[in-house]
């Protein structure tokens, strides 16, 4: 039975734990590199020599003798999000939407204030939410307004896009939607639905919710098939760049939409998750290694990389 | 397949291989080491008086040679002093000193070990002089006796000589003459003597033995046999008799060469008893007793040679790595989630002491407690370090605290607690608030649930006792283990766990 079911495993070319550590992470991604990606700050930087977008820089605070001066640095931004530049899965965030006199208000209208704001900051500086508990920076940058073309389908929070990039040419992706149970946070552990990106026409495919395939949002009751994304070329252009920006050959590029600046880098992952998979209904491994039968010509520039990705990878929107 | 993992896979298996071929069929190493080993209790007791004040006693004692070994000697000696003295090829131990005329017991105890699958000695033994008693006369007309059988193999002139005690000279029979003057000379010197005569003139070498039949018995008389060298092994003969015991038949030497294995000055004994009994060793001993004494390389490499006190913490050390071996084939093969990657490992050598269930409870228990103030203590705020300290410090409170409970209700697995591991607990109730709010609860309990199956079954396989000894003895097997772990390594196929995970994958 079990050799039955690696079978069917196998010829869905499904890529499982053992092989993404092994013959993809530990072959393409150098150690040296992985800093570019697990500091938030220093990410920003590299993509703002690429001429990447990210979301806009307000301050940053490296010692806990600059907290006290973080509002002079805010000038007259209103909103803004604080995070740890180290920080994972999401954890550490808070996202303020405006200031009044004694305290700021918080994405989910509530007060929080200065000293308890200041007191988080302290925390991101300690390490509390960064990787191994080093010692951390605190990053204030702006908030996110998402492209309403996800809001029938979202929960609050701000719906991502994660492509995954192989040598430079994107594999496979999808959108991961918030929902109440993920307290608008975007994170399929959590229960954020993932649903599957159709590479070619940048349009949505069914999703995966906890381990079940869904077409439509739990929680809405909307379809979430057939969406089609917005810059959606432009998306795989930017994370085609990022093999070069960093020089990790297997990559998770995480995007979102704002409203007016369209998409942004928020950041990478040099071991993304395989749950996408399920997203897309498809396996990663297939794809990998058509990438790696693929004539070298083709990985010259960004531009060829995506248009022969946009072809290869326009399978069925089942 | 020629990556170079393979290739030291391969030589790391061939090297494991060839130290242990080299224990086994060198140096006679059990092929499955077994828990325990058959031996030999041996008690001796004797009590003496004495003529004057002071009395010497000298008594024969087993001593190590090819095919036994003597461990665990205990000496009662009472007011006498004791010492050990090399005889010749005997092992004599001397209890002198003044007693009072009431007397004085004294003993001896003794595990004997017996190796049959030790190769007997090879190195044929020297032809021993004519006894001092006899003279030229005598040996030639031995000598004279015993032509007519020069030509036999060695095994059939020992029969030969043998039937002669029973006046078995054989067709045609010797000069009558010869004859008379023959059993002049035994009725002069006993039938031993004249036996051991004969022996000599036929070329063979041959000496006296005293000591015990290696039987359940109680004995208060040594018995005394003649060996004979034929080439190959030693053959015991009744010395009255002249009769062959058969093979299977086992002796405890005392004492070889004639010397009395009881030897009293200035004093008498009045009762002696030499007790034998089996007696079931525990293979640990059991081998380190044999490598003790032993020369070659690999056996004074061995783990045997350090000292007791030390051998116990190896022998968990040596199972670590198993135990990681174990979460490499539970995390890569099956696929078991667990907080950090060797605190099921830690785990499992705790839960030795504290026992599996008692283990897992008391584990559960400090990281629900932990967690529920883990939570309290969030809002407080505190900085990484000072918080880890403080979670570190509630764990050890809770250790009291079970510790003063076990003590209240005679558990005694409830006051080993001890030695789980403090640290490992601290960083898995950190992990595991992490877990629980970063990914949820049922993330959390997923990990818990894992983390615990992992370390019951690392637990229970390095519970096995036969596999700890094989540790031991073959320390080698680690090379093994590395090289699973590196094939291990290479491990790019599907986790068991990952059938589950994508199973709406299938064929779609």
């Amino acid at each position: 039975m079990i050799f039955k079911t690696t079978h069917l495993l196998r010829d869905t070319g499904v890529l499982g734990m053992n092989r993404r550590n092994a013959e993809y992470i530990m072959k393409y991604n150098p150690r040296s590199a992985f800093p570019l990606v697990d500091d938030k700050l220093l990410t920003k930087q590299l993509a703002e020599r690429y001429q990447v977008p990210t979301p806009p820089l307000y301050h940053v605070i490296k010692h806990h003798g600059d907290i006290a001066r973080f509002e002079v640095a805010l000038k007259d931004h209103r909103e803004f999000v604080v995070k740890p530049a180290r920080g994972s899965g999401g954890s550490g965030i808070i996202l303020i939407v405006d200031r009044i006199k004694k305290e700021f208000i918080k994405q989910s209208s509530e007060g929080i204030s200065r000293e308890k704001l200041s007191y988080h900051m302290n925390d991101i500086l300690s390490g509390i939410y960064s990787l191994g508990g080093l010692d951390d920076q605190a990053i204030i940058e702006a908030l996110i307004h998402p492209d309403p073309i996800f809001s029938t389908v979202a929960y609050k929070g701000v719906p991502d896009i994660r492509i995954i990039v192989y040598r430079g040419i994107p594999v496979m992706a999808m959108v991961r939607l918030p929902t109440k149970a993920s307290d608008g946070k975007a994170n399929l552990h959590r229960g954020a639905l993932g649903v599957g990106i159709n590479i070619a026409r940048g349009t949505t495919l069914s999703g995966v919710h906890r381990s079940g395939v869904v077409t439509y949002h739990p929680e809405t009751g909307n379809s979430v098939k057939g969406i089609k994304i917005p810059y959606w070329e432009s998306m795989l252009l930017v994370a085609a760049k990022a093999v070069d920006m960093t020089g990790l050959g297997y990559l998770g590029v995480d995007l979102v939409i704002d409203q007016q600046k369209g998409p942004l880098l928020l950041e990478l992952n040099a071991r993304p998750g395989l749950q996408i998979q399920m997203a897309n209904r498809a396996g990663l491994r297939s794809r990998l290694e058509l990438i790696d039968q693929a004539p070298s010509d083709i990985f010259i520039t960004p531009e060829i990389r995506v248009a022969w990705a946009m072809e290869k990878f326009s399978a069925s929107d089942s | 397949m020629k990556h170079p993992a393979f290739i030291l896979a391969v030589v790391l298996l061939v090297l494991s291989a060839a130290f242990i071929s080299y224990r086994i069929i060198w140096l006679g190493y059990p092929l499955f080491p077994t828990p325990h080993v058959k031996a030999w209790g041996l008690s001796m007791e004797a009590r003496v008086k004495p003529y004057q004040k002071e009395v010497v006693l000298r008594i024969g004692l087993p001593s190590n040679h090819t095919g036994q070994v003597v461990v665990e000697e205990q000496i009662t000696s009472g007011s006498l002093g004791f010492n050990l003295l090399r005889e010749g090829p005997n092992q004599i131990g001397v209890w002198s000193g003044s007693i009072e005329t009431e007397g004085e017991i004294i003993g001896y105890r003794a595990t004997i070990l017996l190796k049959p699958n030790r190769p007997p000695q090879t190195r044929p033994p020297k032809l021993e002089p004519y006894p001092v008693t006899v003279g030229i006369t005598e040996q030639t007309l031995a000598k004279r006796l015993v032509a007519r059988w020069k030509q036999l193999p060695s095994k059939a002139r020992l029969l030969a000589i043998s039937g002669t005690a029973a006046d078995d000279w054989g067709e045609p029979p010797p000069d009558t003459k010869d004859l008379q003057a023959w059993s002049e000379f035994r009725e002069k010197h006993g039938q031993r003597t004249v036996l051991l005569v004969l022996l000599h003139a036929a070329n063979l070498p041959a000496r006296t033995v005293d000591g015990l039949l290696l039987t359940k018995s109680v004995a208060s008389i040594p018995i005394r046999w003649i060996e004979v060298w034929t080439g190959q092994e030693w053959n015991k003969l009744q010395p009255e008799t002249g009769m062959i015991y058969h093979k299977s038949v086992m002796f405890l030497p005392l004492t070889t060469g004639g010397l009395p294995p009881v030897r009293v000055s200035r004093g008498k004994l009045s009762e002696i008893r030499w007790t034998l009994s089996q007696q079931i060793v525990t293979q640990w001993r059991a081998q380190f007793e044999r490598t003790r004494l032993s020369d070659h390389l690999l056996d004074r490499l061995s783990l045997f040679s350090l000292p007791p006190e030390f051998q116990n913490t190896f022998r968990i050390f040596l199972l670590v790595p198993i135990g990681a071996l174990m979460i490499c084939v539970l995390r890569n093969l099956i696929g078991f989630p667990t907080f950090g990657i060797f605190m099921p490992v830690l785990m499992a050598l705790a839960f030795r002491s504290t026992g599996l269930i008692y283990g897992l409870i008391i584990f559960a228990g400090v990281v629900l407690i932990g967690y529920v103030v883990r939570r309290l203590i969030d809002r407080l705020h505190l900085l990484l370090v000072p918080r880890l300290s403080l979670i570190l410090t509630l764990v050890i409170v809770c250790f009291t605290i079970v510790a003063l409970f076990g003590s209240k209700f005679k558990l005694r697995e409830f006051m080993a607690v001890g030695l789980l591991p403090f640290v490992i607990l601290t960083m898995t109730i950190e992990r595991f608030f992490v877990i629980m709010e970063e990914s949820g609860a049922r993330e959390g309990l997923h990990t818990a649930m894992g983390s615990a199956a992992v370390a019951t079954i690392t637990h229970e396989i390095i519970h096995i006792e036969s596999l700890q000894l094989a540790f031991f003895v073959y320390p080698e097997l680690l090379f093994a283990v590395g090289a699973l772990q590196i094939l291990l390594g290479r491990y790019t196929g599907y986790r068991l766990s990952e059938f589950i995970r994508f199973r709406n994958l299938r064929g779609s």
